[in-house]
């Protein structure tokens, strides 16, 4: 009965994964089918000794950070608000999900255009309303790029947060409310003794899933900015990719891969010690 | 059995057998890999045009996707490599030189030379399309070559001429910037290489060893650079801007002169009327100048089984008529001089500018790093130089490092 599963991650787990590793212990250039020879840890050493391999690990950082935060704070504020009773409380829950189920290079595109500093909607709105005094090339600052893409990937991925935590907000027992309610707790203090510790698992599973999505994925990045200007937006996934797919080298490309599955490996060994422990 | 019988019985037999029946041509099949950027142009009369000149032979057509040039060209070596490639398809001089490292490609010369349409291409296109070898890889097909467009009306209300060289070029782009209007649309995303190529390749600047960081080569590049960061005759967007935002721009009335091609002419024209026109791009004092090749070419790969009716479909491709047609389809220009004096695709100014282009026309180097170059290390080191993040000199160091390190 295991079998179908068992065939399935071999095929599309395993063997891509072995194939990877065999490759970051290769000289793998694509244009050189020939020639593949075994280098070691050169391609580790080699990309760990380039400089934009710590500024694209910087912006991982980064944009982890500052999407899954903004995501997460969005998205338990916007299912707060579905829990309440209001008449068009249904349709309102069904819009939520419209930006998680676009896909991620239409949302680029749209970003891209709405943020363009000629022709933006953004710009023009800002200018109109005295909040901007000119327009911002918001994709061609290093200053403000970082903060575009994560503004776009936001829009994108709060209805994750908002539906799941919904979920698991529905799961409290209401009796829990009420008998805070009957020993005087306001909202805040329901909020943060009732609501909070019944979603603990909930938050603490749908962070983890989602920073490890929001860590892997470059085509977001990619369609918006390719990593620029410069490297501004570079992240570590896209580096890899871009060593790849531009520049041949599926060796150190590959090693790229490693290293970033590593430190997210380490993560998830952090979060399922901490569940055991608990 | 009498002897007249049985020689007549035996030569029945003997007719029936395929010994006998004049050599039949057996039908053969052969892959072809194209791309076209209107997703709604088919090429399927052309096909059925060809095999109808050529019964033996049946083209299986497969419309591959672009993805900025990196997933077509992907997909071509990867394919080859695992022996599933096309026998024939639509190639660019950017990835020749790893083509030819994998041994990928067939020299095409004997054919060319005995191919009655090889006088029907001008000798600057054969130049071009020389392989580093001397050899003759790539069959011209369509072509374009990057010009400059400009708001003749911006420049003629400021009594300017259409630029030719770099200091008129540069005095209309600062007469014509101001009240949100930038004298040219310069592009320092993707593709924005072609202009950094007219400036610094053009005026001085080599893909060679020392060639990019000779004196003269930094100079020029300074020069590119200071149209952004120095003489402001950019929008601030230039350095992420690519082909879709530098066109806009130039529609929306924004920007003076922006360099691209006439596949933009008639959208162009659309917007702005008779206003838009097109000249070579302006010539530095200290080189050749560099107008960009816009190559589109056909390959015959080693591999095939079917050389001899690969070659023949390459070159209906690119034989007078049908090349006209498929260039209606392609969005690109005729490589023959006979469909090139009837072409009214774009208006004629257009394609004056694109002919009187040609004598500038150039091609980056046939290196292995020349396609990582265009795509990701151009864009990234350049957005660094006009941002100030790394001088206009370690730009170059950094392209010298690329391509001689």
């Amino acid at each position: 009965m295991l079998t179908p599963a068992l065939a399935a991650t071999t095929f599309l787990v395993l063997i891509p994964v072995v194939e990877t590793l065999w490759m970051s212990l290769h000289n793998v250039i694509l244009f050189r089918p020939r020639s593949a020879p075994f280098v070691g840890l050169a391609n580790y050493a080699h990309a760990l000794a380039d400089p934009v391999f710590w500024s694209s690990l910087g912006n991982s950082v980064i944009w982890v950070g500052g999407a899954v935060s903004l995501q997460f704070g969005l998205g338990l504020g916007t299912a707060l608000l579905l829990n309440r009773s209001f008449a068009w409380r249904g349709i309102a829950r069904a819009l939520v999900v419209v930006p998680w189920a676009l896909p991620s290079v239409i949302i680029g595109l749209i970003w891209t255009w709405m943020l363009d500093f000629n022709l933006g909607v953004l710009n023009e709105i800002g200018v109109r309303l005295g909040l901007l005094s000119a327009p911002i090339a918001w994709l061609a600052q290093p200053d403000t790029a970082m903060a575009a893409v994560i503004l776009a990937v936001v829009w994108q991925g709060f209805p994750f947060f908002a539906v799941t935590l919904l979920a698991g907000m529905q799961a409290i027992p209401f009796d829990l409310y009420e008998a805070a309610a009957l020993d005087g707790a306001g909202p805040f203090l329901r909020f943060r003794y009732v609501t909070l510790p019944g979603l603990a698992e909930v938050i603490a599973t749908t962070l983890l899933l989602r920073m490890i999505w929001v860590a892997n994925s470059l085509d977001l990045i990619f369609v918006m900015t390719g990593g620029g200007p410069g490297t501004a937006t570079q992240t570590l996934p896209l580096h890899a990719f871009l060593t790849a797919w531009s520049g041949g080298n599926y060796g150190e490309g590959s090693a790229l891969a490693v290293i970033f599955t590593l430190i997210l490996l380490s993560v998830v060994v952090i979060h399922v010690r901490r569940t055991h422990r608990q | 059995m009498k002897r007249r019988t049985l020689l007549t019985g035996a030569t029945a037999a003997l007719a029936t057998t395929p010994l006998a029946r004049p050599h039949a041509q057996k039908a053969v099949t052969i892959r072809w890999w194209y791309h076209f950027d209107d997703p709604k142009a088919t090429p399927d009369a052309l096909i059925a045009a060809f095999e109808k000149t050529n019964p033996g032979i049946h083209v299986e057509a497969e419309n591959i996707p672009w993805g900025g040039g990196g997933d077509y060209d992907n997909r071509l070596y990867t394919s080859l490599i695992a022996g599933n490639g096309p026998d024939v398809a639509m190639v660019k001089f950017v990835n020749q030189a790893r083509l030819l490292e994998m041994e990928a490609l067939l020299p095409l010369d004997t054919w060319i030379d005995a191919w009655p349409g090889k006088s029907d291409i001008s000798n600057d296109v054969w130049r071009l399309h020389m392989g580093p070898d001397g050899k003759r890889y790539y069959l011209p097909l369509q072509y374009v070559v990057l010009y400059l467009y400009v708001r003749q009306d911006w420049l003629a209300q400021k009594n300017l001429k259409l630029p030719t060289t770099f200091p008129d070029f540069l005095a209309a782009a600062e007469a014509t910037t101001g009240d949100n209007r930038w004298g040219f649309g310069l592009r320092g995303g993707s593709g924005g290489h072609d202009f950094w190529a007219t400036f610094v390749l053009g005026n001085g600047a080599k893909i060679a060893k020392g060639g990019l960081t000779s004196p003269q080569a930094l100079a020029a590049n300074q020069w590119f650079i200071d149209l952004y960061r120095a003489h402001h005759v950019c929008p601030p967007s230039a350095p992420t801007d690519a082909f879709l935002q530098t066109i806009n721009n130039m529609k929306a009335g924004r920007t003076a002169m922006t360099i691209h091609h006439i596949g933009s002419a008639n959208e162009l024209t659309a917007a702005l009327g008779d206003a838009i026109t097109a000249v070579p791009v302006p010539r530095g004092t200290n080189g050749p100048g560099w107008a960009t090749y816009g190559d589109g070419s056909s390959a015959v790969f080693a591999a095939s089984k079917n050389r001899e009716a690969a070659w023949k479909w390459a070159a209906y491709l690119s034989t007078s008529a049908t090349n006209v047609a498929f260039n209606k389809l392609s969005g690109q220009v005729t490589v023959t001089t006979s469909g090139a004096a009837n072409w009214d695709v774009q208006p004629k100014r257009f394609i004056e500018a694109t002919t009187n282009s040609l004598p500038m026309a150039q091609v980056l180097p046939n290196l292995p790093q020349t396609a990582d170059f265009t795509r990701t290390v151009w864009p990234q080191t350049t957005q660094r130089a006009l941002l100030g993040q790394i001088s206009p000199d370690d730009m170059m160091r950094t392209f010298d490092k690329l391509f001689f390190a």
